[in-house]
């Protein structure tokens, strides 16, 4: 119960944020390259650093993370197909493989793993999509949903909360 | 409108902060992860559980120390195949950048094998990939056919009626010879019948008449070059005629062949089918070599198939080239993928061990009892980065009681193609365990004796001889023996069959068992042979070899009986085939030979008997020597013949020469 409680805050904090529609799209981007990938590589703490470091909406991020999530995984077979053609059938593409695999620290990011590596080209190849449709998602809520929900109790208690505090920290 | 900035700087604390959080987390669960890596690599190449009591890493001194190493026997999961108390590591900290491990020297200490475990080591769901080896061995060794040996029932009256016409040899082959044939002497009457050459051949040969009687004077030019091109043209066709007769003739032979070779194969079709016959019946063989596979062949095939096991393992893992290597990837809630492996020639290899070393120690004072040592070095997942083979030796340095010389040295070569395996293991003086061997009703204690193992791998080819001799072995009797006495019983009695094997078996104290394994490494062919089965041969021999030869005869009888007749019509259906061949078929050829050779004679005594001075190209033949000299050649225009799809000496024209006049 307490964690969908916390969904829902992120939901309604990342959607009403104080950034701009474009830093909360860009973080919703970020975030989904968290969600459509396996997020226990190195990667995940690149694009986690990203997340933190550049002034893009952390909520926004959490956002892209959760809902691509369930996304990534009915997404794996495609990934899988992805990353086993690139890895195996585009022989051009070996020398680029190989020096990554005998690369130090490089080598520890699994991009010889055809989920991994499909996933990330997945995700870059789904970036512009992701981002138009969650500025524009966030442009219309702003304008049609925020104004009714704003007026709710459970909104305003949500955002009078000590966790919002922590959260201001990251807002942009 | 303020400018919007691109970095929070206010963020890199707590990142710092979750980063160095991640790394404390990393290190206290260090220890957890190398154990369950350890346990789950170990558990994916074993096929059974590899479990493991603690992993002890210290990073700092580079330190890695397992204890409580247990690994499952994947043929008895009650049973550890190797349990270690500890394993000490020493590994470079610099690949582990590049996920590779490199270990320069490993201790394994109080190694132990065969060793109880308190619950089974099988695997419930084995991972994807996992055991395969050891399926793929399990499924080599049920299809070894190994004989059947049983003294039961061989005094009864032997029921031929079990052998089952559908199920000899000689039959289908014999039936396959009638129906060759017949399609093969239907197939040439229409081939003949289609050619028909008869016509032709009276035709030419009355041509050839005609030919004999011409005068070339009273023809004139134009009647000479007429006969001539009518000649040439008869010759062409008679010569293709020929040819086409002469690959029916060639297509006849072939075919008689091949079934000349189906009937003589048809003797050793009916011995098989008696061997077959005979195997129905279940009737003993009286001879050693047939009647060692049937009883150490169970035996021999639980000794060979643990070599058979490793050496596709250490195939498996060390493979020679650089080629991209591909395996299932971590596993995960995600789906696992295929992880490839890119090696190179510049590299270094994902896993080396510098120089590891065992010991182990026997207790007590038996024959085993003693320090043992082991050796391996180079071993390493690329062979070929290291361009060194991997060497193992294992040696006992120090004997309670008894010899000491116990030695196994293994060398495995798979820097580059073909990989080259080797392996010497020889055991003296070591206790030999027990065989159960249920084809005699008994266990064979083989005590103390010697065992050696010699392997030599090349390629996919195999070569190995396990030879075991124990010159004090004791037997076991399973069955209970029958009391009363044994010269009562009834001959072909479980009762009776049991008494003999014992009285047999329990003589022999000195026995010598030859496992020998030949052919590729994935279909090896294994051959058995004990002085025990000559034993017993030379026993049942003098036992009941008339019976035996009796019941033999029996079967031999019966599959005569059954497949006589067939083998009879495919014998007569063969002759036919040959007699169409070499009485229709030859002879018309010869024919069409002598009547294409009589037109040529013709044609040439016509160009001899042409007037001086006239040549008709037709009948230019080369080699012949012309009538005369001057030649007077006259143009024969009547005829068109385009000079690209006509020979030309078969034109149907007289080539002017230089001096143009009449011939008459």
């Amino acid at each position: 119960m307490l964690t969908i409680l916390k969904i829902v805050q992120y939901l309604v904090r990342a959607l009403n944020s104080e950034g701009t529609p474009g830093q909360v799209a860009v973080g919703f981007t970020l975030g989904a390259a968290l969600g459509l990938t396996p997020i226990a590589n190195l990667h995940s703490l690149v694009f986690i650093a990203v997340i933190a470091v550049f002034r893009v909406s952390v909520p926004g991020a959490f956002l892209g993370w959760l809902l691509m999530t369930p996304v990534g995984f009915l997404l794996d077979p495609a990934f899988d197909a992805i990353g086993r053609a690139l890895l195996l059938d585009a022989g051009e593409l070996t020398p680029l493989w190989t020096t990554i695999y005998n690369t130090p620290i490089l080598s520890l990011a699994n991009l010889n793993n055809s989920v991994v590596l499909g996933s990330l080209i997945g995700w870059a190849g789904l970036t512009i999509p992701i981002y138009v449709v969650a500025r524009i998602g966030v442009g219309q809520y702003r304008k049609h949903v925020y104004p009714k929900i704003a007026t709710w109790k459970i909104f305003k208690a949500v955002k009078a909360s000590k966790v919002y505090n922590v959260y201001r920290l990251f807002q942009p | 409108m303020a400018r919007l900035k691109l970095f929070r700087w206010q963020s890199l604390i707590p990142l710092g902060i979750l980063f160095v959080l991640l790394g404390v987390l990393l290190w206290l669960f260090l220890d957890l992860l190398v154990e369950r890596s350890v346990e789950r690599s170990g558990t994916y190449i074993v096929g059974a559980r590899v479990d493991l009591a603690s992993a002890d890493v210290r990073l700092g001194d580079g330190v890695v120390v397992l204890r409580g190493l247990q690994v499952t026997n994947p043929d008895a999961p009650m049973t550890n195949l190797i349990e270690a108390r500890e394993i000490v590591l020493n590994v470079r900290m610099a690949p582990l950048l590049e996920k590779k491990l490199h270990v320069d020297t490993l201790a394994l200490r109080d190694m132990r094998f065969g060793t109880p475990r308190a619950e089974s080591g099988a695997l419930k769901n084995p991972p994807p990939g996992s055991g395969q080896i050891k399926r793929d061995i399990d499924r080599w060794a049920r299809q070894i056919k190994i004989p059947s040996f049983s003294l039961e029932g061989l005094g009864q009256v032997v029921n031929v009626s079990a052998i089952r016409p559908e199920s000899l040899q000689t039959l289908a082959q014999a039936r396959a010879i009638v129906a060759a044939s017949d399609s093969m002497v239907k197939m040439w009457d229409q081939q003949i019948r289609a050619l028909d050459p008869r016509p032709q051949i009276d035709s030419t040969r009355a041509f050839i008449a005609e030919l004999r009687a011409a005068d070339p004077a009273r023809l004139g030019v134009a009647g000479i070059t007429t006969l001539a091109t009518n000649a040439r043209a008869r010759l062409t066709a008679v010569t293709q005629l020929r040819n086409q007769v002469a690959v029916l003739d060639s297509s006849a032979r072939g075919g008689v062949a091949d079934v000349r070779s189906l009937v003589q194969g048809l003797a050793d079709a009916r011995d098989a089918d008696i061997a077959f016959a005979r195997g129905l019946l279940k009737l003993p063989s009286l001879e050693g070599p047939q009647l060692s596979p049937a009883i150490f062949g169970e035996a021999a095939l639980s000794w060979v198939k643990p070599v058979l096991y490793w050496m596709r393992i250490a195939e498996e893992y060390v493979p020679p080239g650089l080629n991209p290597r591909r395996y299932a990837g971590p596993r995960r809630a995600r789906r696992r993928g295929t992880t490839v492996l890119f090696p190179t020639g510049q590299s270094t290899p994902r896993f080396l061990l510098g120089y590891g070393e065992a010991s182990l120690a026997l207790g007590g004072t038996g024959a085993a009892a003693g320090s043992y040592a082991a050796r391996i070095t180079g071993l390493t997942s690329d062979p070929i980065l290291t361009r060194t083979p991997i060497a193992l030796l294992a040696s006992r340095t120090e004997a309670v009681r008894g010899p000491r010389d116990i030695r196994v040295a293994a060398l495995l070569d798979h820097a580059s193609r073909p990989i080259r395996d080797s392996l010497a293991a020889d055991l003296r003086g070591i206790s030999l365990p027990s065989v159960t061997l249920a084809p005699l009703g008994a266990r064979l204690l083989l005590g103390t004796g010697m065992s050696n193992l010699s392997l030599a791998r090349s390629g996919d080819q195999l070569d190995a001889r396990w030879l075991w001799r124990s010159p004090d072995v004791r037997w076991e009797r399973l069955t209970a023996a029958t009391p009363g006495n044994a010269a009562a019983l009834r001959i072909g009695t479980k009762a009776w069959a049991d008494d003999l094997l014992w009285r047999t078996i329990a003589g022999i104290d000195n026995v010598e068992i030859d496992v020998r394994l030949s052919g590729t490494v994935t279909r090896p062919s294994l051959a058995v042979r004990s002085n025990v089965g000559e034993t017993i041969a030379q026993s049942l021999r003098r036992e009941f070899g008339r019976e035996v030869e009796r019941a033999e005869q029996q079967v031999r009888a019966k599959v005569d009986s059954l497949v006589q007749s067939e083998v009879a019509r495919a014998r007569a259906m063969a002759e036919t085939a040959r007699a169409k061949a070499m009485d229709e078929i030859a002879p018309r050829v010869a024919e069409v030979q002598q009547v294409e050779a009589q037109l040529d004679a013709e044609i040439r005594a016509l160009a001899q008997r042409l007037p001086a001075g006239l040549r008709v190209p037709a009948l230019s033949i080369p080699g012949l020597p012309r009538a005369g000299r001057p030649d007077t050649t006259v143009r024969d225009t009547t005829r068109k013949t385009p000079p690209d799809t006509t020979p030309p000496d078969t034109t149907p024209k007289v080539v002017p020469d230089s001096t143009r006049r009449h011939p008459s």
